[in-house]
């Protein structure tokens, strides 16, 4: 070919053929496809296949009140230890105030309780002694929470059956949950709505004075049952074992209590719970979940054995799933969504056919108007185009990335964009013509002066998308991942192949004059 | 081949800067009414941003009558739409908390469960969501903007840049006010597509440009007017061909692309014709208020 030096024909003849190739993957779509090759097509997001989308809050301030709440309690059992009485505890916002009768033993106190919690501040200001939840405090609680919160819904999703899902950290406090293929998330919300924090513990029925005035004694709880608000139980506070001793829990089927849980603890747990089942025969143990009663059985003898049912008013998909999130473990602190988007297949599926409709329409008027306007030029620019085509689909399968509804806006918007740098360099090699004969020097010069623009306006574009791509959330980073890759790959394909296909055609049609 | 092209002279002459004053007064009314009817109106703001649920159903033989009935009873703030089709519907409820919004996605499917062939798809955004979505969308058009700007100012002279962010600011505005006037919902796809829009039109306007610059290297002694009405001229075939060939994909994209995705086709249809008009009318006239000659370029 003449003036066009071959390893230069080679490159792009190589690259086009690369982006043809690693288009193949996506283009068959093979879905369980586990060869190497074919592995690599494009994913597509959730409001394409159908799925579900949660965002989920860790609410951290339960975490904290719960915080503060413990150092009272210590405070109290250090300044009983001490000797010293407390006059009030005045639980705020951040801190604790405690105000002792005398400032005696307020030092000791205070560094006592420093060797239980290092790193909060304490002050102390003549009788008062005032526990501050500092935000390093806070960031160590958040950070636990928040591992925690990602492990025990990782396991709850797993056991829930779903397949590929992704779960991940997202910001400082939340937890964002994709899971293709789940059309109606209300089962999921349902196990994730639930703390599912399991403990057991001793009922008081002798101090019946308590339940009627509703006046908590010190050590004890008030709590309702789970069926009925009215139903209230007098606790003792301290747990008898809880939750993280289970080992195992599953639905069972119980002849007269129809359908149960049953659990098993580890040695540790069967050993408390032996200890205290022989001491309170007679007496009632209520099993408590996320702060109410679901059943208070009463104990008939000791249970050394480890194991044990929970009955309930259940039906078999209810204690699967109280199953499930004992197995998994309760959850540091509750969730709350704060963002759902559920789409089913139907949608996805139209969608997906809309796009490719509104795509390739978009094409076929693009390429005859490109014709029409540029004669062979146009048609040239044209094989670029759908090659372009070819190697923004080869991108996105090989680098993984996800096609969502507004990628796919991105991609038809691309092919109308796409041309612009064609057009530059036709229409400056319009216009090179009118000053020079040699038609070589003529396509050259045009190429060279068009591309500092074809630059410039790319770059703008870039930014916008790179921008789009930092500050965007879920669906718009889509749209900015294939507009980013149709800009890249639509500047190789006009500088590079356009130009190749117009060296072609020239040494080929042995042309003297351009009929631009 | 056809040669259609020649539609367009090949030398263009035609006097756009002497038209400058006519569409500057025809922009700043437009933009004055943009900026009222934003204050006044405002935007058409979806869930993205103003926090709801929003659920689409498909039906069979139930009208949109006998579903707002159903719904109306329980809920004083739902909203229903057809949504393409006469058996798809939308229904938009404004839910103050996030514990409340998902018991009412619960409720409304068990109101409706037998009237519904499927539910295509449902959407809940929380209030303190909302509000992070609506500042990062701000977010990513202004740094657009500024880092466009700086591009520009390094690449050009500070005079371009300024010129170009006059444009965009015009193009964003406008298209703003239209999205308000027409009632087009405002979403998390609308702030893809006033990008997009700012993307392209700056684009066009580095286009003309550079060649402005060019030509301010190439003839010394032409009035800045002329000059200025001469570059235009030369980038205008590639200007309108461009546009022409954008337009045909997404009003492509607006009809055939599905009810999602119509918003964003017809806004980014408005922001491609209003950008290619800011090139020419806007950008360039903007060049005139500043008195720079070729001996403020650096070659």
């Amino acid at each position: 070919m003449k003036n066009y030096p071959i390893w230069k024909s080679l490159t792009v003849l190589s690259l086009v053929l690369l982006g043809i190739i690693f288009a193949i993957p996506s283009i068959i779509y093979d879905e369980n496809s586990e060869n190497w090759f074919l592995k690599n097509k494009i994913n597509l997001g959730l409001d394409l296949q159908g799925g579900s989308y949660l965002l989920l809050e860790v609410q951290l301030d339960v975490l904290y009140k719960e915080e503060l709440e413990n150092f009272a309690d210590s405070v109290r059992l250090i300044s009983r230890d001490n000797a010293t009485k407390i006059e009030k505890i005045v639980i705020e916002e951040n801190e604790v105030i405690v105000t002792f009768t005398d400032n005696n033993k307020i030092k000791e106190i205070r560094d006592s309780f420093f060797q239980m919690y290092r790193g909060v501040t304490l002050k102390i200001n003549n009788n008062k002694l005032n526990i501050k939840l500092n935000d390093e405090y806070k960031k160590i609680i958040q950070d636990s929470a928040i591992k925690q919160s990602l492990e025990i819904v990782r396991k709850r999703i797993d056991e829930s059956g779903t397949k590929e899902p992704l779960i991940q950290r997202s910001g400082k406090k939340r937890i964002l949950l994709q899971l293709p293929g789940v059309k109606d998330p209300e089962r999921i919300k349902d196990l994730l709505g639930k703390t599912a924090k399991l403990t057991f513990h001793i009922v008081d029925d002798e101090n019946t004075s308590a339940l009627q005035n509703n006046l908590t004694p010190f050590g004890k709880i008030i709590v309702s049952d789970i069926y009925d608000e009215n139903i209230k139980y007098l606790l003792e506070k301290r747990s008898v074992v809880g939750g993280e001793n289970l080992v195992d829990a599953k639905g069972s089927f119980d002849q007269t209590e129809g359908h149960a849980v049953s659990f098993r603890f580890d040695t540790e747990g069967a050993q408390k719970f032996g200890k205290v089942t022989t001491n309170n025969i007679g007496k009632r143990m209520a099993v408590l979940l996320d702060g109410v009663v679901i059943t208070a059985p009463r104990i008939n003898s000791a249970i050394t054995g480890g194991s044990g049912i929970i009955t309930g008013n259940f039906n078999a998909q209810e204690a699967a799933d109280l199953a499930v999130l004992l197995r998994a473990g309760a959850l540091p602190a509750p969730l709350e969504i704060v963002e759902e988007r559920s789409v089913g297949a139907g949608l996805g599926a139209d969608s997906i056919a809309a796009g490719q409709i509104a795509a390739i329409i978009g094409m076929v008027l693009v390429c005859v108007f490109m014709i029409l306007i540029y004669g062979i030029f146009g048609a040239l620019a044209n094989i670029s185009l759908i090659v372009n085509l070819f190697i923004i689909i080869s991108l996105l399968g090989t680098i993984g990335a996800t096609l969502t509804l507004p990628g796919i806006a991105g991609i038809v918007l691309t092919i109308g964009m796409a041309v612009d740098a064609n057009v530059l360099i036709f229409e400056r090699i319009k216009e090179e013509s009118s000053k020079q004969k040699k038609i070589y020097q003529i396509v050259k010069n045009g190429f060279d002066r068009a591309m500092s623009t074809i630059l410039d306006a790319n770059i703008t574009t870039l930014i916008a998308a790179v921008l789009l791509f930092a500050f965007g959330s879920g669906p718009i980073r889509g749209f900015s991942i294939t507009l980013s890759l149709g800009v890249i790959a639509s500047m190789f394909t006009a500088l590079m192949l356009t130009n190749f296909l117009v060296y072609l055609y020239l040494s080929f049609a042995n042309k003297k004059e351009l009929n631009l | 081949m056809f040669g259609l092209n020649k539609i367009i002279p090949v030398e263009p002459n035609f006097n756009f800067l002497g038209l400058r004053r006519n569409f500057l007064i025809v922009s700043v009314i437009a933009i004055l009414i943009s900026i009222g009817l934003l204050s006044i109106k405002g935007l058409n703001l979806g869930i993205d941003f103003k926090g709801g649920t929003l659920i689409e159903v498909s039906t069979k033989n139930t009208s949109i009558g006998e579903l707002r009935e159903i719904l109306s009873s329980s809920y004083s703030d739902v909203s229903l739409q057809e949504f393409g089709s006469e058996n798809i519907i939308l229904i938009r409820l404004q839910n103050k908390s996030n514990q409340e919004s998902i018991e009412t996605v619960n409720s409304v499917k068990s109101l409706i469960q037998d009237k519904v062939v499927e539910f295509r798809r449902s959407e809940f955004v929380g209030p303190t969501i909302s509000s992070e979505l609506l500042f990062r969308g701000f977010q990513a058009v202004s740094f657009a903007l500024i880092a466009i700007l700086i591009y520009i100012w390094l690449r050009f002279e500070w005079q371009f840049g300024f010129g170009a962010v006059v444009a965009l600011t015009h193009d964003v505005l406008f298209t703003l006010g239209l999205l308000s006037i027409l009632n087009i919902e405002f979403s998390l796809a609308t702030i893809a597509a006033i990008l997009t829009i700012a993307g392209y039109s700056i684009n066009d306007t580095v286009v003309i440009f550079d060649r402005v610059r060019e030509n301010l290297r190439k003839y010394k002694k032409l009035e800045l007017v002329d000059l200025f009405n001469l570059s235009v001229n030369n980038t205008l075939s590639r200007t309108i061909m461009t546009s022409l060939t954008t337009l045909l994909a997404l009003v492509s994209l607006f009809i055939f692309g599905g009810e999602v995705i119509r918003p964003f086709a017809l806004t980014m249809i408005i922001g491609v014709i209003i950008g290619t008009y800011s090139s020419v009318f806007i950008a360039v006239p903007t060049l005139l208020i500043f008195k720079f000659r070729p001996q403020d370029e650096d070659d």
